[in-house]
């Protein structure tokens, strides 16, 4: 076990390393940021003080080494754009995000899950279509075209709910749904096969031949084990939402990290986009790296299993 | 067996032959604009005209010549991106299982890093960087989304090499390139059809969202994507400016996630665990 | 002193008038982007004018106008030598900062300088630098600014009309505290202090009790919010969330129907077109090709149809008309361009171009500007009706800004929404635009119009300066010089409570003074 766990570990490292490199190179090809901070009629003269100032007259590889060494240890440098420390962005942005992932997260669960098992357990009716429907639609609508479409029906027509920002609870709903029901899909379609296959299982025929009641069947026996490829799936919805959260968080003005990873890119603010990157990059290696060890610990056979290197 | 979706075949194969036969189907020209005659609503609507039956967008060009050539573009956007994706999966996932050693460490660390890269990061990058276009979109989606195939195929590999078949190939002397083309490749291709057609509706979804953001298949190319989000800050006062392009893709995206999904109860009924 | 001790008994003295007059309630102005976001004047330039100018005075106020006015600044007279070459302004006594430090001709002096730092990226602090050869403090009350060479263009330089290298700093403080603290919790003398910034969400900030330009404020609290989204940003006014924001041309009529007021800043921007530098290889080299790509575009059309009719067309290439009232440059209908096709493949046949050529135009989004891909399509197509082919290269504004500096893409063509602006303000955006030794930013090359920004820069005379500017405009516009497209009006929503509001016409600069001074 320790040595599954220590091989996971140099892996994620070794993952981040790899990201780190790539996400330098790649903030770096977009540009030069002193054009969007400089106002237009900025000379030459202004343009080498801001770089100088900025530390964008070192070498590439300092400034590589630089990076990874500050960040590692939480040290981001300072915005280009906003000329303050990355983390004080960071620590302004990521609670407000995670607070609506989490929001979200809630919601997809409790629509996914009545859905998803009412449509495994009543298979072909109307109500697994009904459930089906519901579900696929949240998949093949653009989300900021529904984000769009209910900021102006429910909040600017029926005024019922605020449209931008996160002031109070109530602004959290627009956003969280829109948000939730792109995940909602997916959740649904994997519980309800998961648990069509648990139900057509032998230990849920035991259980039914031992004389339990169905309810109790379907919640109690072969829910229980049908969560276990959904909680695999937590890395990955992570993954989901942040990229999903970049056009939520725009529609509905939410001061987030994906907000902030756009800015950054259309102001070519390296050291904010880097930072974006990699803390995104390090909750959904560290999220992985804990289902995983989760499961070893559950399962031993997964240490072994082959489709989880 | 579950009954073959017969409404989503339609729907793809007529959406197909609409972007094949564009030319001829198409009632006007996508890109001729009069701009004397922005916004003018559907033929059933008040001021209406058949001249346009779906309308017209801000720059007065025909919005249902539009959406046909725009099947064009946004199919074209979504069967490549996978397909190049599936190609890179694959090799890589074949590779990384055949090699199980350094080689494929290095591989799967490799899709490691880039499935923690989200996409539209990535894509917004490339877009600022060297412009958006058709091609850069899809490079952008499809150099992330390659990795979720090689981790799938990876898996199939890694199952597939404890079995019989492949020690024997190995014992008569096969060069591994002739064991993964041969012997490795045929037993995955199942599951790889099965996640390209899955991953169709995906990529036109995000192709729609890049285009939000500015990053998208860029104007004045008729991309489904780019017309709902040019669309969609006149919702309230031109609404089929957003919303026929937007039913194009319900429908697209809906048809290949129905049709994926009963290929992959057909074809790999294990996948469903993906 | 009197002055002083008339002032001290303002102060503490009991007010009748005021003493029931507090700060109160909530103004929240939301609008779609908020340029750098930054909080220190030498780090900011004009795109972040609109709420620091309420954190801040300048040495020089403006009227809304964009009148320069000894009553809105902390100069309360200036005047120049006789050589022009000393500038002395008198200070208003008895000015705050929100730690209770007093405003003196120290803070001035020193924030003068640090405005043309090294550190500053203002962006107009180049010519000061260039002028200014030292700054005398005779006094508490007295600055006196010395330059090199004799001119009229330090008072406008230094006021409210053009960009934050007037704005006032607490010397002390910002010794005290460093520059990096002070970037993150700003002090100033304006009428309302900083509370808190999130990036990306919103600059809140607080009343003083009284202020010497505004009296009481109104409003206790004053937010800016940055609201993307044009559909979130409706939804917020009609839910009262939010009192003032920027709405598009497009949804103007909708709002104005719900009840909503609509304020304009009229000509608030000139649609600019040019060709990047430099011609001598390209078709646009030729005058009559420059004449005809301004033949082929009906103006009236793109303002009435892509504008909503909020747009009316420009004739004069860098036509700033808050300039043109300044020099007296004559009625606008003469510089019309008519929309004449057929002339404009005369002349295309007559440079020789009877086919035609490819021509690139770089399509992006800009601030404040929302229609501006829309547009570069429009041109795009009547370009080519008359023959040309015209090619659109979708970018966004950095990328291409590289390839305007970088000279890379010769005869292409770029566009920005020009801010309009007093004289002095046109002035340094032709420096900029149009005056060719070492200028990246350079879009026309003529010696001519070179000879006459130098000219202006040294000239004491204001009467020959206007001479000298209206030859410039006339040169512009008989060259050709650039396509000169539309002038917009800014439409801005407010919520009901809101009865007036004049968003005035200074350059970037909404006058939200107006809102928050107590009626």
């Amino acid at each position: 076990m320790a040595r599954f766990l220590l091989t996971r570990l140099i892996q994620s490292v070794a993952t981040l390393v790899l990201l780190s490199l790539v996400i330098f190179v790649l903030a770096r090809a977009t540009g030069d940021p002193l054009t969007l901070i400089l106002p237009m009629v900025a000379t030459e003269e202004d343009f080498a003080n801001a770089r100088r100032y900025l530390g964008l007259d070192q070498p590439l590889h300092v400034q590589y080494l630089m990076f990874v060494g500050k960040a590692a240890a939480g040290d981001f440098g300072t915005s280009i754009r906003a000329r303050r420390p990355v983390i004080e962005l960071l620590r302004q942005r990521l609670p407000s995000s995670l607070a609506l992932g989490a929001f979200s997260m809630a919601v997809s669960l409790l629509i996914a899950f009545p859905l998803g098992v009412l449509a495994a357990v009543r298979k072909g009716t109307a109500l697994d279509t009904g459930a089906k429907i519901v579900a696929a639609l949240g998949q093949a609508l653009p989300t900021f075209w529904v984000g769009i479409v209910l900021i102006e029906i429910v909040a600017g027509r029926l005024q019922w709910l605020p449209a931008g920002g996160n002031d109070s609870p109530a602004h959290y709903i627009l956003p969280g749904f829109t948000l939730g029901w792109f995940v909602i899909a997916g959740l649904m379609r994997l519980l309800r096969s998961s648990m069509l296959e648990v139900l057509d299982s032998d230990y849920v025929k035991t259980a039914r031949a031992k004389g339990a009641g169905e309810p109790a069947v379907v919640w109690r026996h072969a829910l229980k084990n049908a969560l276990i490829p959904v909680v695999t799936f937590a890395g990955v919805y992570f993954a989901i939402l942040v990229t999903t959260a970049i056009v939520v968080e725009t529609v509905f003005a939410w001061p987030g990290m994906g907000r902030l990873a756009y800015e950054a890119i259309t102001a070519r603010d390296f050291p904010v986009i880097q930072a974006v990157v990699l803390v995104t990059a390090v909750i959904v290696v560290a999220v992985n790296l804990v289902v995983d060890s989760l499961y070893a610990c559950i399962d031993p056979r997964i240490r072994i299993d082959p489709r989880r290197p | 067996m579950k009954r073959p979706p017969v409404v989503s075949a339609a729907i793809i194969l007529g959406f197909v032959l609409l972007a094949l036969l564009a030319d001829v189907v198409s009632p006007g020209d996508p890109y001729e604009q009069t701009l004397r005659a922005r916004f003018t609503p559907p033929a059933w609507e008040a001021h209406g005209s058949w001249t346009h039956p779906l309308g017209t967008d801000r720059l007065g060009r025909d919005l249902l010549s539009r959406i046909i050539f725009g099947a064009r573009v946004s199919l074209a956007a979504g069967v490549v991106t996978v397909l190049l994706a599936g190609f890179i999966g694959a090799g890589v996932g074949l590779v990384a299982g055949y090699h199980r050693g350094r080689v494929g460490a290095i591989l799967m660390r490799v899709t490691d890093a880039t499935l923690a890269f989200p996409i539209i990061l990535l894509a917004l990058i490339l877009a600022v960087t060297v412009g958006p276009s058709f091609t850069n979109v899809v490079i952008a989606i499809a150099v992330i989304l390659w990795a979720r195939y090689a981790r799938v195929i990876h898996g199939e590999v890694l199952a597939l090499m404890e079995r019989e078949f492949i020690a024997q190939a190995r014992v008569i002397g096969c060069s591994a390139g002739r064991i993964i083309v041969v012997h490795l490749l045929p037993n995955t291709l199942n599951t790889l059809i099965v996640l390209l057609t899955l991953q169709v509706g995906y990529v036109i979804i995000v192709e729609a969202s890049l285009s939000f953001l500015g990053a998208g298949i860029p104007p004045p190319a008729p991309a489904w994507g780019s017309m709902v989000a040019e669309g969609r800050d006149v919702i309230t006062t031109a609404w089929w400016v957003s919303f026929f392009p937007g039913l194009a893709i319900l429908l697209v995206v809906l048809a290949f996630n129905l049709f994926g999904d009963w290929l992959r109860d057909v074809l790999d009924p294990k996948l469903r665990q993906q | 002193m009197k002055t002083a001790a008339l002032l001290a008994l303002c102060l503490l003295g009991p007010s009748p008038v005021w003493a029931d007059a507090r700060p109160s309630g909530e103004l929240t102005v939301a609008l779609s982007s908020f340029a750098t976001e930054v909080l220190d004047p030498v780090l900011g330039g004009h795109g972040v004018k609109f709420y620091l100018a309420l954190i801040f005075d300048y040495l020089i106020g403006v009227t809304p106008d964009g009148q320069l006015s000894p009553d809105l600044g902390i100069a309360t007279a200036w005047e120049p030598s006789a050589d022009h070459k000393r500038w002395t302004f008198t200070l208003r006594r008895g000015v705050r900062f929100h730690n209770g430090d007093e405003l003196t001709s120290s803070d001035v002096k020193w924030s003068l300088l640090r405005a043309i730092s090294k550190r500053s990226t203002t962006g107009y602090a180049g010519v000061l630098r260039a002028l200014l050869q030292d700054i005398e403090t005779p006094a508490p009350d007295r600055v006196v600014i010395v330059t090199k060479e004799p001119t009229l263009v330090i008072p406008p330089y230094l006021s409210r009309a053009l960009s934050s290298e007037g704005m006032i700093l607490p010397r002390k403080y910002v010794e005290a505290v460093g520059d990096d603290m002070f970037a993150q919790k700003p002090i100033g003398s304006g009428p309302y202090r900083f509370v808190e910034q999130v990036t990306g969400s919103h600059v809140k900030l607080t009343a003083v009790e009284r202020h010497w330009r505004l009296g009481t404020p109104k409003y206790r609290i004053v937010t800016f919010r940055v609201v993307p989204e044009e559909a979130t940003r409706m939804a917020m006014v009609r839910r009262g969330d939010v009192d003032v924001a920027d709405v598009s041309r497009d949804r103007v009529r909708e709002m104005e129907r719900a009840g909503f007021p609509i304020y304009y800043r009229n000509n608030d921007a000139l649609l600019h077109l040019w060709w990047i530098l430099p011609w001598d290889r390209v078709p646009v080299r030729d005058k009559r090709v420059r004449e005809a790509l301004n033949l082929a575009i009906d103006r009236r059309e793109i303002a009435a149809t892509i504008f909503g009719g909020k747009a009316e067309p420009a004739g004069v290439p860098f036509g700033l008309t808050w300039g043109f009232r300044d020099v007296r440059w004559r009625n606008a209908e003469t510089d019309q361009y008519p929309f004449d096709p057929a002339r404009a493949r005369k002349l295309l046949a007559e440079a020789g171009y009877p086919r035609g050529f490819p021509i690139s135009i770089f399509a992006y989004q800009l601030p404040a500007l929302p229609e501006g891909k829309e547009m570069a399509e429009a041109v795009s197509g009547y370009w080519q009706k008359i023959g040309v082919q015209p090619k659109l290269i979708p970018v966004d504004y950095p990328a291409f800004r590289k390839q305007w500096v970088d000279r890379a893409a010769p005869g292409a063509v770029g566009y920005y929404n020009l801010p309009n602006r007093d004289w002095i303000g046109t002035y340094t955006l032709l420096e900029k635009f149009a005056h060719t030794p070492s200028k990246p930013t350079d879009t026309v090359a003529d010696p001519e119009i070179d000879g006459m920004l130098e000219a202006i820069l040294r000239e004491t005379d204001r009467e020959k300066i206007n001479v000298f500017m209206r030859r410039i405009f006339a040169r512009l516009r008989s060259e050709h010089y650039g396509v000169p497209l539309v002038y917009l009006h800014t439409p801005y929503v407010t919520s009901k409570r809101i009865a007036h509001w004049n968003p005035g016409s200074v350059m970037l600069d909404l006058n939200i003074d107006e809102l928050a001074a107590q009626r």
